[in-house]
């Protein structure tokens, strides 16, 4: 008996001990070494043996808590969680809802292509993404395409209003205060708008209507440029859409999947009962859900906290740190010019107690909503 | 009774029926039309993309492909991704299996403190850790090769175990799967019934045994969910890569295309076709195992 006690005690440790240690030296470990490194002046090298390096206290939090790069990083990590907490659940929510209620068909072929943004590496979307923001992206070349078929039908409006019996342009003030009024803004950069249109339709249009068409375009219709987004306030909203882009799919998948796992039974006697679907909606399916839902809203907040690469590769974090979120933040404070490990490891910190803040929470909304069935 | 109830009715009749339509084309044309764009795009020449970004090419310029697999050194990322990928969730996967069983069917007190520090893990991602990590394993290596350097093994430079080589990467990998993997094991594992392995005990079976003859085979499905849940994952992890390894022929995939992008960042032509080259396997992947995917993500991904 004392021997089989003995080989179960045996086998206990050849099972757990192997997970166990490469879970301290990938988890336990780092955040140990890096709560040590927050509260130190180490400044790389050899720790042991290379230049000293001594404890010094809490400095490096209290430079953190009055830098305004750090609230700035933390207001975009609180961005992002709102974006994924009430857009991607809602959304995926809603999406998940009209497939399984079959108001629209071919579940499977829907499910099947909004999934495919969560499987594309986060690398290449926002590289990708990148490129259809950027000034001279695609995006800018269609709005600017529409601007143009837009002025021109207004320009040819215009001009074909000031043509003479034989099919020529009258140039005359009427005519010039007609194309300034287009766009008053674009034609008051040319300077004196009068007098420049004036010797411009004097001189180089003479003939061909269409030629004048295209040219006064070119001069009165407004260059659109999306390097607006380069902006603060603005310069988040790229990186919230993609967020958005990225992960919709999935929690489409994720309600759907157990939405299809409630007794369809339940949902028939409903509505034999003459139940609206409101009341379904809420009675039934948000009810079973509510498990899910909660779930979701963890990751959600902990992927949101701890997200790097899709604004790593969409724009480092710029342009001026103003997209930057923590792990960026972190990141370039230890890998960028001088590193400074004590206060990337005292941000590292700070997302580890933001982390842990958010599972005490979460543990405490679980007991309340199963202390209520 | 159930042929009639079976089939589910609409709800808002034909104008919300059109309007459903409406949103689910709306959100489908959102999330393909971006990837239809990009693999458009990588069949133009650089000059006809910065005059024509969204139309279809004139010439298709399959050079591209070519180009960047041979610049980007696409080879030696393939195989560095198979690798780090097939190794790291494989190991994972059976350590995991390996940790749940016992947890679930070995009674010990130790188990309870141990999950709950492993758990932590899950909502803890490795990425939080990545600067601590970095100084760890340089340090480690450091040290150690210093000790080497003095017992005249090999010089202190030329030894990396834990930073800038494979096994690090695979390590970190595995250390970041093993929470969830721990966690889904044991609570699968928790629904074989105990009866079959206190029978196998009586039997004279050894714990081992039990684990390879009983467990592992019937943990088949749990298995599959960490492969298609964990295969995607790992294959485009970038934030730990990016600071684990420096040297080329260790790069992964994601990060290549990364440093690609950087380096060729006006070469259209040959960026979207690197772009393309990055986004393939993981479609593919997709597209072979989608219904087992959907599934899983049902299963597996988070549960009450």
């Amino acid at each position: 008996m004392l021997n089989k006690e003995k080989e179960e005690k045996k086998a206990y440790r050849r099972f757990v001990i192997p997970s166990l240690v490469i879970f301290i030296f990938v988890m336990a470990f780092p955040i140990i070494l890096s709560f040590i490194l927050s509260l130190s002046n180490f400044s790389g090298g050899k720790m042991f043996g290379g230049s000293r390096w001594k404890i010094t206290g809490l400095q490096n939090y209290s430079y953190l808590f009055s830098d305004s790069y750090f609230w700035n990083a933390l207001l975009n990590n609180i961005y992002l969680v709102l974006i994924s907490v009430f857009g991607q659940l809602p959304l995926g929510m809603i999406l998940a809802y009209l497939i399984y209620r079959k108001t629209v068909k071919g579940g499977e072929f829907w499910q099947g292509i909004l999934y495919v943004p969560s499987v594309i590496s986060v690398i290449v979307i926002g590289i990708m993404w990148n490129l259809i923001f950027s000034p001279y992206g695609p995006v800018s070349q269609i709005i600017n395409n529409i601007n143009t078929t837009a002025f021109t039908k207004e320009v040819m409006a215009v001009l074909n209003g000031h043509l003479d019996f034989n099919g020529a342009l009258v140039v005359n003030s009427s005519l010039i205060k007609d194309l300034v009024n287009i766009n008053a803004q674009a034609a008051s950069l040319l300077g004196d708008p009068v007098s420049v249109l004036t010797t411009f339709l004097k001189t180089s249009a003479t003939g061909d209507l269409e030629e004048t068409t295209r040219l006064l375009t070119n001069l009165l219709c407004p260059k659109w440029s999306a390097s607006f987004l380069n902006e603060k306030g603005v310069a988040m909203l790229p990186i919230l859409f993609v967020t958005l882009w990225c992960w919709t799919g999935m929690y489409l998948i994720l309600f759907l999947a157990n939405m299809q796992k409630i007794d369809p039974q339940t949902l028939d006697s409903a509505q034999i009962d003459g139940a609206k679907e409101s009341t379904i909606l809420r009675h039934i399916i948000l009810p079973e859900l509510s498990g899910v839902i909660l779930n979701s809203a963890i990751l959600c907040i902990a992927g949101s906290l701890s997200t790097f690469d899709l604004i790593y590769a969409m724009t480092g974090g710029g342009p001026a740190r103003i997209t930057q979120v923590l792990s960026i933040y972190m990141y370039e404070k230890a890998f960028t010019g001088t590193p400074n490990y004590p206060l990337s490891n005292a941000i590292s910190i700070m997302m580890v107690v933001f982390s842990l803040v958010l599972i005490g929470i979460t543990k405490a909304v679980q007991k309340r909503l199963e202390g209520d069935r | 009774m159930s042929t009639k109830s079976n089939k589910i009715t609409g709800f808002w009749g034909n104008f919300g029926r059109t309007f459903a339509y409406i949103i689910m084309i709306l959100f489908a044309f959102m999330a393909i039309a971006p990837v239809i764009w990009l693999i458009i795009n990588s069949f133009k020449s650089t000059i006809e993309f910065q005059t024509d970004m969204v139309g279809m090419p004139n010439n298709w310029v399959v050079s591209n492909y070519a180009g960047a697999w041979k610049i980007g050194h696409f080879s030696i990322l393939f195989v560095n991704s198979i690798i780090y990928t097939l190794f790291s969730v494989g190991i994972a996967t059976i350590l995991s299996l390996m940790t749940g069983f016992a947890f679930a069917k070995i009674k010990s007190k130790a188990t309870k403190p141990i999950y709950s520090l492993l758990i932590l893990g899950i909502l803890l991602t490795t990425q939080t850790l990545m600067v601590p990590i970095f100084i760890q394993v340089s340090q480690l290596d450091m040290g150690l090769g210093q000790l080497f350097e003095t017992l005249r093994i090999c010089r202190a430079s030329d030894f990396h175990l834990f930073y800038n080589s494979r096994f690090g990467v695979i390590l970190v990998y595995i250390g970041s799967i093993l929470p969830i993997g721990i966690y889904l094991s044991y609570e699968y594992i928790k629904g074989i019934p105990t009866e079959m392995v206190e029978a196998s005990r009586i039997d004279g079976a050894t714990y081992n045994l039990i684990f390879f003859k009983i467990i592992l085979p019937m943990s088949k499905p749990i298995m599959i969910t960490l492969f298609l849940l964990k295969i995607p994952q790992i294959w485009n992890e970038f934030a730990l890569i990016n600071i684990m390894v420096s040297k080329l022929n260790l790069q992964s995939l994601p990060l290549g295309i990364y440093k690609f992008s950087g380096t060729f960042a006006t070469d259209y032509g040959k960026q979207f076709s690197a772009l393309v080259i990055g986004l393939f396997p993981m479609l593919l992947f997709y597209v072979i195992f989608r219904k087992q995917i959907t599934e899983s993500i049902g299963e597996g991904a988070v549960k009450g």
